[in-house]
């Protein structure tokens, strides 16, 4: 697993490539943790090369929008395989997280 | 046209059987024992023959079923009717005894009337009898069984009847010599119940083989008519004995073949040295499956009738699952067609584990009745039930993890299984699923996000 952080604004663009699985999501939780901590309010984690999610991955996900929230930030997601979207879908995720299909769309949307 | 298994034309078939009973008993009992040559006293009969007149009329209109389909043509009802029964009816329910009367007063014959020999035509009305209650074995909520019972009993009654009639018939034909067994008997001069009575009795007491002897025959004739009548009765008794023990047998057979195969299983495992509480456990999910599919094997019941047939009984068989779990409402009728021929049927014990904590998702479950209770053996707490309508497995099948818990049965419970062939099948064949899936998903994400935050896959 890769992560990359950049800012467009006062966003905080987290791409995450690879694996988020039961051995890679403590790092990636670690990774947006240490932004939040830094006073991070508007996170999009873009998806566009990730292959493939667990449901430890989800778990990062979704401990990581109740943060944000708590905070008064956001969580957005875009830009998922249709591997990844198909778990979104199954497991409820894709309802109640934002996705959306890709990039600008989502910093938009913020 | 009438439809032969018509409400109205059953009621009116139910007249027409108490009817035929009634005409077949009465005519005979007037033949032998009222000897009214004239017409009083017969008004009964001939109101009666009105129904059956208006029968035959009925019969030309009355549709039937050819290779299971029931044909509606007048002329092809007609035609048939002719072909098959419409002499024995004609001469069953024609008064030709009234004709016979106007045109030549009471001819006499054998020592009776010709009128009167001429109303026992009506005793072929029982040929009706047999047709009615053949009729009646096509309705779905007769017992075949039961109708063979009635059959017998009816028949055998009748039987009884007659000879019993035609017993006195004999003396009476020849006026009542001094041998003849109605004047040694001394009921020459008793009236007709009590000649009838005692009639009956001999022909009962002869046909069971009991035979008395207080009425014997004195004549050769009587001879000749007790012997052919016990050797009726002795077939005759040997053919209800056995008859009666197969129909029993035949009224609870299914009952029957399914306690022989839980003795012969307990059996199995007793001399196995099982022991006696899961011995008891075995028996009672044979209760069970009694009790719910009367021993039926639903899914190899499912895989012999052909498709169409088979997707119309199991619309039925999972009315309530359809309405209850969200999957199948929001899916289209394609889609749900092919789901529910793509489930198989489980049967789960009360305390047995549904899907076991670290096993990789093969399948998904959705519960058609009982309850099950979410387990982890990690920390040994429960996370909840669920029941009637509910699901569990997409979580695992689509993530490819390891369940992190394990489902219970609480008590009996009846599950619907789709597994993974055909998960990926429907999914392929039917872009739809996906989207029917986002959306139940979307419905309960409170509760699986919930789980999956406890770290709990199903």
């Amino acid at each position: 697993m890769e992560i990359k952080t950049t800012e467009t604004g006062d966003i905080n663009v987290i791409e995450v490539a690879g694996h988020l699985d039961t051995n890679t999501s403590p790092d990636a939780e670690s990774a947006i943790n240490t932004l939040i901590d830094a006073g991070a309010q508007k996170v999009l984690i873009n998806f566009a090369a990730l292959e493939y999610i667990s449901s430890a991955g989800l778990r990062v996900l979704l401990a990581t929008a109740k943060k944000l929230k708590a905070s008064g930030g956001d969580l957005k997601i875009c830009s998922l395989n249709d591997t990844v979207q198909e778990v979104f879908d199954i497991s409820g995720f894709s309802s109640i997280l934002t996705v959306s299909n890709d990039q600008d769309e989502a910093l938009a949307s913020f | 046209m009438v439809r032969e298994l018509s409400r109205s034309r059953l009621i009116w078939d139910a007249l027409i059987l108490g009817l035929i009973v009634v005409s077949c008993l009465l005519v005979a009992y007037q033949f032998a024992f009222a000897q009214a040559h004239a017409l009083e006293g017969f008004q009964v009969v001939y109101l009666i023959d009105l129904f059956f007149l208006i029968d035959i009329g009925l019969n030309f209109v009355t549709t039937y079923r050819e290779r299971g389909v029931e044909v509606f043509d007048k002329r092809q009802c007609s035609g048939r009717y002719c072909r098959r029964m419409l002499v024995v009816d004609v001469v069953a329910a024609v008064p030709f005894d009234l004709i016979a009367w106007a045109l030549i007063g009471n001819g006499h014959v054998l020592g009776g009337s010709l009128v009167l020999a001429l109303r026992l035509l009506r005793l072929f009305r029982i040929v009706r009898l047999f047709v009615i209650l053949r009729r009646w074995e096509a309705l779905s909520w007769s017992n075949p069984a039961v109708l063979r019972v009635a059959k017998y009993f009816v028949s055998i009654l009748l039987l009884i009847h007659w000879l019993a009639c035609f017993w006195f018939y004999s003396s009476l034909a020849s006026g009542f010599p001094a041998d003849s067994w109605v004047v040694r008997a001394g009921i020459q001069g008793a009236d007709a119940i009590s000649q009838y009575i005692r009639s009956l009795y001999w022909t009962i007491t002869t046909m069971t083989t009991v035979g008395y002897g207080d009425i014997t025959p004195g004549r050769t004739i009587e001879y000749v008519l007790a012997g052919i009548i016990m050797l009726m009765g002795a077939s005759l008794y040997a053919f209800i004995i056995g008859s009666i023990a197969s129909l029993l047998n035949s009224i609870n057979a299914a009952k029957n073949r399914h306690w022989e195969r839980i003795e012969s299983v307990t059996e199995f495992l007793r001399d196995q040295k099982v022991s006696a509480d899961l011995n008891s456990e075995v028996r009672n999910f044979y209760e069970h499956i009694w009790e719910r599919y009367r021993g039926v094997d639903r899914n190899r019941m499912l895989d012999d009738l052909p498709p169409p047939l088979r997707l119309k009984v199991l619309l039925h068989l999972t009315e309530e699952i359809r309405q209850t779990v969200p999957l199948f409402r929001h899916a289209s009728s394609l889609l749900r067609d092919a789901l529910l021929t793509s489930l198989e049927s489980r049967t789960y014990t009360p305390g047995s584990i549904i899907a076991h904590e670290g096993d990789r998702g093969k399948s998904v479950f959705f519960i058609a009745e009982g309850t099950v209770e979410i387990i982890s053996a990690a920390d040994n707490k429960s996370y909840g039930t669920m029941s009637n309508g509910d699901y569990f497995g997409f979580m695992s099948l689509t993530l490819d993890e390891r369940r992190t818990a394990s489902i219970k049965a609480v008590g009996y419970c009846e599950m619907l299984v789709l597994d993974r062939a055909d998960f990926g099948r429907i999914k392929e064949e039917f872009p739809e699923f996906s989207d029917v899936l986002k959306q139940v998903s979307a419905e309960r994400s409170e509760q699986l996000s919930g789980l999956v935050m406890d770290g709990i896959i199903l």
